[in-house]
Order: structure tokens, then C-alpha cells, then sequence
């Protein structure tokens, strides 16, 4: 079929029709030798985003059989998608319509009316350049897997799998430990907002168990994860057994594996050992859990202790968030214990950003403690050496000293970013694809992160989290629809393509292969963003960003400069 | 307005739109009401937000144009909820609808509407700092970009006087003075609460002086002082003396004893602040007077270091109610009584407020036309920390973002996307 | 090589701005209504780190006087890392101008999010000046070219 290129001038009321002379445009293009060997129609109308100007579009297309379209109006970021959406009404292809802008870029800014009527002239046969050399793109649609995958069998990965599971989504769930349940599952209490939730660990293991539409696989760790969203295929290794290796293909990958706590030994001003009364808040939850009550080592009650809050806080470079709230219930736990006891807790800034901490501090204030604001301190063993802000330095012997040291991401952390590809942030944490905007997804579309290995948080924040992922899954990855990726995606001549796999260094979200037997790179268009670094990159010239290729963008700029 | 509407969204702000977003994207309908005449809520009122400073316009406006273009969210503006009876599955929505004197349809944005009006008001979305016509749009870049006339002041509306300036500049017949407010009725199935925030009012801590001296700022009016689209584009000019500080005191916690609780943003905003000043201002210093330093993300510590180290000198004061500010022959007097002895007064040019988040002010009725609890603190209540969910003591009613408690932007967004997760298993 | 400034000079500058943040800024420049000098000429691409060699230099082969990228400022990059990139690119560039012995002042980075209009307006102006002081292309009456 002959092309056919429309050109339609919208006057935007006066905004346009004012400050270009329309005429003039429209007199220039029709008799400009360029396009005497083609078949150009140019028109002018009062406002082309109105309900009578999209009609007049859709008929001037369907009656003059276009095959190409510009519209010269408003800035694309306005009405690119009303036009778009007339293209695809009348069955053009809306890879082969440019909209021009000669207002915000031309009218606007050029009080001179013949510079700006020249400017728009310009423009507007750039753009029919551009269009002339613009390709049929068409949307692809991609079968996906709906079944998911969670790394992580601790409260979060529970809730996760919880929220997902169903008759058309199997969750198949991770854990490398033997039991399920994370750290929840040692604590003896909640914190006194969360209420009597005490039993919610065993609570959600149970619903995990019995839910028949999860697969649970302990004692295992994820081998190896291959695809993008909607189809990765993935493998799952038992660590017991070598031997034992299942695979399975899943749409999308949560990971939620979890923190552990930093250790103080590490730090020089923390001397002590195992035999020592020196115990972390996870520590004391055990005893907790095992005895019933805090206990120094000998068995006897201690008479005196000494809570460190931000151990680690400065070394590591971030707070924890979580510790001035657990160290606030340990102390509520010792004052159930005895009102006997002497405590002393020791904090550098009160982090209380939940609506309901505050009110609980106060309440734990009421009970005897004395909460020492420090600006250094250091222990050796059960002897606090410290300097109270804005005073001088002090010693304090207690019999028991707990600590509250900085929430690390757990073990294996560091070799799940490279197996899947995903970043870490500074901290050593995974890193979200936006801090603000997209705080579950990564930079890999269809792995998400929830939960202590996103950065630490207590209970309340995780199960949001692990909620937020599900909401997601749920929106971008239905049962049974297909997923339709970016149109305007990069493709490599492999003609053209030596190897050097500099694309892949550049491209941020690893959407590029390097095949070694062929020694070229190529595209998965499923992955690709369309940004165009690649192409930007490519030292042979072997990449088209579609949409914007280098013919494309040859066309558009040789107007503006002959 | 026909009643195959599924979802009801109350609150345009970040949370809001968010929401909207995704439900919209799997084919739910949505009614996004909004009681002010533009969409984007607080955070469009930052030229950047922490801890990376992005832009917020950048952030936000691709955020409002979806939201505005999408074919499954009814957007409406001026409009609050005034009624709600049924259950959940089933409920029926009264929303008063304010006109808006012009059309959404027919008006393009081009402003030639503003000059020819005779009427100048204060513009309270620009903190009082600055005018704007009885038809305006609050700032550069309001989204959508349609003027709203206020009918008060307006002297055709109110009968003051005939006068028809606006309509006769209009070359799209945009405007008509006669539309009247309307009570449009809405069947949803759910209904999400993401009404947001209001700072606290610094005026009840009579002792720091603000409305009584020029030069003490709460946040807000700082971020439009600071903002590029505000009213001074983006200088820092001081109300009394038309000239830049030398020195700024930026007080942390205000109003979080009379509240009782620490609103876990305030501390990154001042830091945000301190960074302003010396952004605009290399050679001005600042102060950052604090009593806990409150930094829950894993990337919000060392922004505080940043600021520590280069910026800003910090004061550390065990309480902020016994600050006493007072005049001094044009700059500001600041008594601090609960720390260092060497410390305890500061001469400053300029002193901004670092205000608590409390409820947005339409809370309180909110909560009983939906019959849903509120907390003690006067934000709507969820049924436990520890289920995960974010629905309210009604069923099919939820809440997100500052409606819920102050958070973060990051926060709200994940309680968006948990709503989302919850509505869609809900509705099936 | 290069000719002296001339008064009658109008030169042909090309910027190419990323959608998301320049482009926008372009765009809120002219809903303000700012003046801009006409000389400049967008084009719009999906991201500055599109931007290569090639397209720069025969853009400037083809008769431009000067070329503008704009772009997210760092850390704002709506594809994450893509203007880390470009500033790169810029760094090379700029040399390959000096080699080439064409004033790498033709080329100019600019980095302006989506608000700030009036950087906008100021950047391009301010580029026109700049390149009407330093001439047309040398490339253009040069009989090797």
C-alpha cells in the first residue's frame, strides 16, 4: 500500500492560531519540493482535542485511507495518548503518528510571529520525515505463569505466601532451616500495640501447612533462578541431600529472607565473652521461651540491669528501627519479673516513629527505670563505662547487661543478589527500585523484597510489606492474562554485533545475553525498558532502539540544521 | 454517575493516587474524590522530597497525568463524602460536589482568565504568602490545569456585582458563572480512606511566637518559600526585611508532646531544610535543634551524617516546649533552657517549626459518616498491628498513608499497595 | 580554525532532551511562557544515555553549531542509571572535539528536572549567547569536510 501522510494543525483556540501563521505552514509544506513525490494531505482545525475534533480526525483518517499521521498542537505529554488512542480506533498504527508540539516549544516561547511560523514550519516537516522513516511496531502479548515463589519461610514469607495462594496461583515456599518461622518464632511476646498476638507465629504456620495450594520445601535454598516476569524457571536444592533437586516455573519471586543481628563482639568497645552475663534481646526472648524468666548464667535472678540501645548504630550507618520499642518490652518483661530489679537503660536517640510508641514509653517511664541519654559507652563484661550527653564519665556494674545490636541482612544475602541479579543498597540490604515510589519491587521486574531483608523493621512494617508485594502480584501478574511488555524495545543486528558485550555493562536492567558460542549479545524484549542506553553504548552500531533509530533520529534532526 | 462503580477512594494525595493506579490497572472502577480543586496532596507542595531529593514534581506529575488520563478512575474534585449507609459489597456514597464555574472539558489551561479578574484573595494553598484571583489555580503546574472560581469573593457569584471579566477573556466559553453545586450519589463496593495529613498548628505553643513574629516559619511555609513554582520561585526572602537570612534555627519536634507521639518524618525534613538554606545560601548557618534524632530507614542515617558533618550545627535540647522566642532589634531571640549551658540562647534571622503531622481535619466527621473508629490520637484506626491488613472497624473499609498514622512517603505507598492486595481479594 | 563571532550569525543548535525531566521542563518553560531563543531545536529522545557518538558527531557534520543534551539530574534517571552514562559519553565527547579541533564548548550537558522551567529557559539562552560568540561551524566553509 502507497503511504499516505496526513498532517493536521490544531489553532488551540488563539493559543496557536495567534502567535503562528497557520496559512503559511500550511502553503509552504504543500508546495515544498521534499514532498511533491508524495502523497501529503495538510489541514487546519479550531481545537483537535475536542469531542467534534477527535471525530474529525478518526473520518479524515478512515476517508483519506492515511497511512501516516502527524498532528502539530499542544505538547505530547497533554494528548499524545487521545490521538494514540484515534490511531488505534481507525486501525493505524500508532507507531506511524508523531504529534509535534509548536505550542509550549514554538507559539509560547517566540513572541516574533514570523520566527515562530518559521520554527513550526521546521518542526513540522521534521516530523513528517521522521514519520516517513517510522516502523509498524506491534504489541506483544506473553503467556505468564501465575504460580509464585518465596525466598524465606520467617513471618513475612509466611504472610506472603498466605495472602497469594489459591486455586489458580501455587505459592512454593523456601526456608533453608528445618522449621518454619523466622526469628517471630522466638519472641515470647509482641509488642503491647500489636496486643495479644502473641501465638500469630504458629497461628500462620499452621495456615501455611495446611494450605494445599502451597508447596513447602525446608532444609532448601533456591539454586538457580532463570527468566524474567511471568517465566522464570527455577531451581530448588534440599541441603541435606545433595541429590535432591525439583524445578519449577513460577511468574514471580519474592524474596524474604530475613535479618539477623550484627555481632557485638566485633566491635572493640563490646569485651566479652559466652560465659559472660552479656546477652542480646533474641538471646533473652529464648531464655524466655525455654525458662520462663530472665536468668543470669548461675541460674539466679539478677538484681541489676543494664539495656544498650544502638550497639553497632554508627559502624554499620543506620538505625535499626525497631530496638528502642523491643528493649522497651524487655524492660516490661523484667518489670513482670520483679519490681526489685534495678534498671538502667542506656540510648543515644529515642526512635519512636510508630503513633502508639510514644504512649508506651511513658508508661514504661512510670516504672522505676532510669533511662540514661549516653554519648559514648563501652563494656567490659558486666562493667558499663559510659559519658552521659552533656555530663561526665561514669562506670555502672550490673549483673546483666542486654544489648540491642544493629539488624544486619541474614547470611547468604550477598550470593542471592548476584544469583538473581538484584542490587544491594549500601547498607548491604536489597535495594528497592524506587526508595519513595516503588519501596517492594527491584530493579528485575517480577522479583520483589519484603520484610528485615528490605532493611530493618519490626513485625507491623513486614506483614505491610509482605501485603504490598501480594497487592502488587495481584495487579500485574493475573491468572490467565497475558503480559504485554514495552513496545518500543532495543534489537541487536547481529550482523553488526562484535561481541565486546558493552551493552550489557550499561543496560541496568540486565535485559541483555551474551551467546559465547555465536559471540554476539542479544535482547530479551520481555526484560527491555526501551531507554536506548545500549544503543547509546554500542560501539559497532549494532543495536536499533525501536522507535528512536538512528535513521529515525537522522531525519528528525537534518531539518532543523540544513 | 451510574452505579457500576466498585471502588471509592477518599484522598487524592500520593497513597490515593497510588491506589487508583492499580486497581484501575486491573480493570476495577474507581471514584477518587478530592475536596480540593487540584489533585497530588502534600507531597506536591515539595520541591524535593528525602532522602534522595528527587524532585517531587518530577516524582508526582507523571503519577497525577495517569491517574487523570485513566479511563477507569472518575476523578472528583471539590467533592468530600457527606454520607455512606450499606455494608460492605454494597454500599451507597452521597458526595457534595462543589462547582467549579468552569468547565473541565472545555477550558485548555492557556490563563487568560486570571489577569482581567478584579477580585485579589490570599491564596491559603500558598500558606498565606502569597495572592491569587478569585479564578485560580493554586500554583504553576496544578494538575488538572483548570481554574476554580471561589464563589464567596467571586463579585458575579455572590451578587456583589455584575461582572463578567473572566468569561469575556475565555475564547473557549469555558466558564459559566451558573453551574451550581451538586450531590452526586455512588455505589461503592469498598472504600479506601487516604485523607492525609494537616501540620500541627504552631500557633498553640505561644511561647515560640508564630503569627506573632514575622520571621518564625512553620515547614509548609518553608517548603513554598523554597519551592521553584512558589510564590517567591524559589528565594529565600524573610517576610519582615525583604532580604536573605544569615542565619536560620530549625526547632525538631514541634507539637510532638502535645500530641504524644513522634511523627518519625519531621527530624529527615529539617535535615532536608538545613540543606535548603545552604543549597540557596552557602554562607548562612544554620542550626538543627533536636531532642531525639529519629531516622527509621535504612537510608535516612546518612543523611543525617551528611548534614551533621557540613551543614548544619546541631543543639541538642532534652525538650523543645520550654524554648522561648522573642524579637531583638529584627532578628530572633532564642532562649533554650534544657541543654547545654553554653548553649542555652541563640541569636538567628530566621527560625522554622518542624511540625508534628496530625490527622488531616476532616478526620473527626469522616470517621462518623463511616461509622469507622478512630484512635486516641484521632487517626483512623486499623484492627491490629499485627494482622498485616489495613482495614478499619468496618468491614470493606480501609485506610492508608497519613489517614492511618504519620509515615513516610515510602510507607504510605506500601500501605497503598496492601490495600490494593486486600480490595481485590475482597471484591474477587 | 574557528571564524570569529558574527553579529548576523543565527545559529542552528540542537538539543536532545530526555522525556522525562528536560522535555517536561521544556514544556513548563512555555506554559509560563518564558522567551526562548528560537534557534534551539528539540528533539526528544526516551533518555539521554540514547545519546551517542555517531548521532552527536554527524549532527554536527550535517552543519549544527551546537549541540545540548538534557537530562535528569544524577540519582533522578527515570531508567535508574542511564545519565551516569551520559555524563560519561559528555567526558568523551568533549576530548573528541578537542581532537578534532572544533571547541568542545559546542557541546554542553545540562541537567534539569521536570520543575525547573526557568533553568530551562535560562540554559538555552544563555547556550544561544554562547554559540553566537563562538560562530558558525567551522565544519561548514571547510573545503575538507
Amino acid at each position: 500500500m502507497s503511504m499516505k501522510i496526513g498532517v493536521y494543525i490544531c489553532e488551540c483556540g488563539p493559543n496557536i492560531a495567534e502567535n503562528i501563521d497557520i496559512d503559511r505552514v500550511i502553503d509552504d509544506i504543500s508546495n515544498s519540493e521534499q514532498y511533491k513525490e508524495r502523497e501529503l494531505i495538510i489541514k487546519r482545525y479550531k481545537l483537535l482535542c475536542s469531542n467534534e475534533g477527535k471525530e474529525y480526525l478518526e473520518q479524515e483518517i478512515k476517508e483519506n485511507e492515511l497511512t501516516h499521521l502527524v498532528v502539530a498542537a499542544c505538547s505530547p505529554r497533554d494528548h499524545d495518548t487521545t490521538f494514540i488512542n484515534i490511531c488505534k480506533k481507525t486501525k493505524l498504527n500508532p507507531y506511524l503518528y508523531k504529534m509535534v508540539n509548536i505550542r509550549e516549544q514554538c507559539a509560547w516561547i517566540i513572541p516574533d510571529k514570523k520566527k515562530a511560523t518559521d520554527k513550526a514550519i521546521k518542526y513540522i516537516k521534521s516530523a513528517i520525515n521522521r514519520v516517513l522513516h517510522q516502523s509498524v511496531l506491534i504489541e506483544k502479548q506473553i503467556d505468564s505463569n501465575p504460580n509464585v515463589l518465596v525466598v524465606g519461610g520467617g513471618i513475612t514469607g509466611l504472610e506472603t505466601a498466605l495472602s497469594l495462594a489459591s486455586e489458580q496461583r501455587k505459592v512454593y515456599l523456601i526456608e533453608r532451616e528445618a522449621q518454619l518461622g523466622g526469628k517471630t518464632a522466638h519472641f515470647k511476646k509482641l509488642l503491647s500495640r500489636q496486643g495479644d498476638k502473641s501465638s500469630i507465629i504458629e497461628e500462620k504456620i499452621a495456615g501455611v501447612e495446611e494450605n494445599k495450594n502451597i508447596e513447602i520445601f525446608t532444609e532448601s535454598k533456591l539454586e538457580n533462578a532463570v527468566g524474567f516476569l511471568g517465566n522464570f524457571e527455577i531451581t530448588i536444592r534440599n541441603i541435606n541431600n545433595n541429590q535432591s533437586v525439583q524445578e519449577r516455573t513460577v511468574g514471580a519471586i519474592i524474596v524474604a529472607t530475613g535479618y539477623t543481628l550484627m555481632s557485638a563482639k566485633k566491635l572493640k568497645q563490646y569485651a566479652y565473652s559466652e560465659k559472660d552475663n552479656v546477652f542480646t534481646a533474641l538471646e533473652i526472648e529464648d531464655m524466655l521461651k525455654k525458662d520462663g524468666k530472665i536468668l543470669l548464667r548461675s541460674g539466679n535472678e539478677p538484681k541489676s540491669v543494664g539495656l544498650i540501645h544502638c550497639v553497632g548504630r554508627e559502624e554499620r550507618g543506620y538505625c535499626s528501627r525497631i530496638c528502642c520499642s523491643y528493649l522497651l518490652k524487655i524492660i516490661n518483661y523484667l518489670r513482670e519479673q520483679s519490681d526489685k530489679i534495678s534498671i538502667k537503660d542506656f540510648y543515644k536517640d529515642l526512635c519512636l516513629p510508630h503513633k502508639h510508641d510514644q504512649e508506651f514509653f511513658e508508661q514504661i517511664k512510670e516504672q522505676n527505670v532510669d533511662f540514661i541519654r549516653y554519648d559514648d559507652i563501652a563494656i567490659k563484661r558486666n562493667h558499663i563505662s559510659y559519658t552521659e550527653v552533656g555530663g561526665s564519665k561514669k562506670e555502672s556494674d550490673v549483673d546483666m547487661v542486654i544489648l540491642a545490636p544493629a539488624m544486619i541482612p541474614a547470611k547468604g544475602t550477598e550470593e542471592l543478589s548476584e544469583l538473581l541479579n538484584i542490587q544491594l543498597h549500601e547498607t548491604k540490604f536489597f535495594q528497592e527500585a524506587h526508595q519513595q515510589l516503588n519501596p517492594v519491587a527491584t530493579s528485575i521486574e517480577g522479583i520483589y523484597i519484603a520484610g528485615g531483608c528490605h532493611g530493618p523493621k519490626g513485625i507491623t512494617e513486614s506483614l505491610f510489606q509482605a501485603k504490598a508485594v501480594s497487592g502488587k502480584i495481584e495487579t500485574q501478574l493475573i491468572p490467565g492474562e497475558k503480559i504485554i511488555p514495552e513496545v518500543k524495545v532495543s534489537e541487536i543486528i547481529e550482523d553488526f554485533c562484535m561481541g565486546c558485550q558493552t551493552c550489557m555493562d550499561v543496560c541496568c536492567y540486565g535485559a541483555i545475553t551474551y551467546d559465547p558460542e555465536r559471540a554476539v549479545c542479544s535482547v530479551n524484549e520481555a526484560i527491555c525498558r526501551g531507554c536506548g542506553n545500549c544503543a547509546g553504548s554500542c560501539p559497532s552500531g549494532a543495536i536499533r532502539a525501536k522507535h528512536f533509530t538512528a535513521d529515525q533520529l537522522y531525519e528528525e534532526v537534518n531539518e532543523a540544521i540544513r | 454517575m451510574n452505579s457500576t462503580d466498585n471502588v471509592l477512594i477518599i484522598g487524592a494525595g500520593i497513597a490515593g493516587m497510588e491506589a487508583s493506579l492499580m486497581l484501575a490497572k486491573t480493570g476495577k472502577k474507581v471514584v477518587l474524590v478530592e475536596k480540593l480543586p487540584i489533585i497530588g496532596g502534600n507531597t506536591i507542595k515539595n520541591e524535593e522530597s528525602f532522602p534522595n531529593l528527587e524532585c517531587s514534581t518530577c516524582m508526582v506529575a507523571p503519577i497525577q497525568q495517569d491517574v487523570l488520563q485513566n479511563e477507569n478512575i472518575e476523578v472528583m474534585t471539590l467533592s468530600e463524602v457527606k454520607k455512606v449507609e450499606g455494608e460492605v459489597g454494597d454500599y451507597t456514597v452521597k458526595i457534595n460536589k462543589k462547582a467549579r464555574y468552569v468547565s473541565l472539558t472545555d477550558c485548555i489551561g492557556c490563563g487568560a482568565c486570571y489577569d482581567p479578574c478584579p477580585v485579589t484573595l490570599t491564596n491559603e494553598w500558598e500558606e498565606n504568602l502569597t495572592k491569587k484571583k478569585a479564578i485560580y489555580v493554586p500554583c504553576d503546574g496544578s494538575l488538572p490545569n483548570v481554574p476554580v472560581i471561589d464563589p464567596e469573593h467571586c463579585l458575579q457569584i455572590s451578587g456583589k456585582k455584575s461582572c463578567n471579566a473572566c468569561a469575556e477573556a475565555c475564547m473557549f466559553g469555558a466558564i459559566n458563572f451558573s453551574e451550581k453545586n451538586e450531590q452526586v450519589e455512588v455505589k461503592a463496593r469498598a472504600i479506601i480512606i487516604a485523607t492525609g495529613f494537616d501540620l500541627f498548628d504552631a500557633k498553640k505553643i505561644t511561647n515560640l511566637k508564630y503569627g506573632k513574629l514575622d520571621n518564625v516559619y512553620t515547614a509548609m511555609e518553608f517548603e513554598r518559600l523554597y519551592a521553584s513554582n512558589g510564590p517567591t520561585s524559589g528565594e529565600l526572602i524573610l517576610r519582615k526585611g525583604d532580604k536573605a537570612p544569615d542565619s536560620v534555627a530549625i526547632i525538631h519536634c514541634i507539637g510532638r508532646k502535645e500530641l504524644g507521639y513522634c511523627s518519625g518524618v519531621c527530624c529527615m525534613y529539617s535535615f532536608k531544610y538545613a540543606h535548603f538554606v545552604k543549597d540557596k545560601l552557602p554562607d548562612a548557618t544554620v542550626y538543627n535543634i533536636y531532642s531525639d534524632i529519629c531516622v527509621p530507614d535504612k537510608s535516612y542515617q546518612s543523611f543525617y551524617e551528611k548534614i551533621k558533618k557540613s551543614e548544619s550545627k546541631f543543639i541538642f535540647q532534652s525538650s523543645v516546649e520550654n524554648i522561648q522566642i522573642s524579637g531583638n532589634n529584627g532578628k530572633l531571640h532564642l532562649n533554650l533552657p534544657a541543654g547545654k549551658k553554653s548553649e542555652n540562647s541563640l541569636d538567628v534571622d530566621m527560625v522554622i517549626l518542624s511540625c508534628a503531622l496530625e490527622p488531616s481535619k476532616t478526620s473527626n466527621d469522616l470517621s462518623k459518616i463511616l461509622g469507622v473508629e478512630i484512635d486516641n490520637k484521632g487517626f483512623f484506626q486499623i484492627r491490629n498491628d499485627a494482622i498485616g491488613s489495613v482495614q478499619t472497624s468496618q468491614d470493606g473499609i480501609f485506610t492508608i498513608g497519613c489517614a492511618e498514622g504519620p509515615k513516610d512517603i515510602q510507607n504510605s505507598v506500601i500501605q497503598a499497595e496492601s490495600a490494593v492486595g486486600e480490595v481485590i481479594s475482597l471484591l474477587g | 580554525m574557528e571564524s570569529k563571532g558574527n553579529e548576523e550569525f543565527t545559529p542552528k543548535i540542537v538539543g536532545y532532551l530526555c522525556n522525562w525531566c528536560t522535555y517536561a521542563a521544556a514544556d513548563l518553560a512555555g506554559s509560563s511562557k518564558l522567551e526562548i531563543a528560537p534557534n534551539l531545536t528539540v528533539i526528544r529522545v526516551m533518555c539521554s544515555s540514547r545519546i551517542d557518538f555517531n548521532l552527536v558527531l554527524t549532527t554536527f557534520f550535517n552543519g549544527a553549531d551546537g549541540i545540548l543534551i538534557g537530562g535528569c539530574h544524577p540519582g533522578d534517571c527515570h531508567y535508574d542509571k542511564g545519565n551516569y552514562y551520559t555524563r560519561r559519553r559528555y567526558a568523551m565527547l568533549k576530548s573528541v572535539f578537542e581532537t578534532l579541533k572544533i571547541d568542545p564548548e559546542r557541546i554542553q550537558l545540562a541537567w534539569i528536572s521536570a520543575s525547573e522551567g526557568n533553568r530551562y529557559a535560562e540554559v538555552v539562552n544563555n547556550f544561544t549567547e554562547k554559540i553566537k560568540k563562538l560562530g558558525p561551524n567551522p565544519l561548514n566553509n571547510n573545503p575538507y569536510y
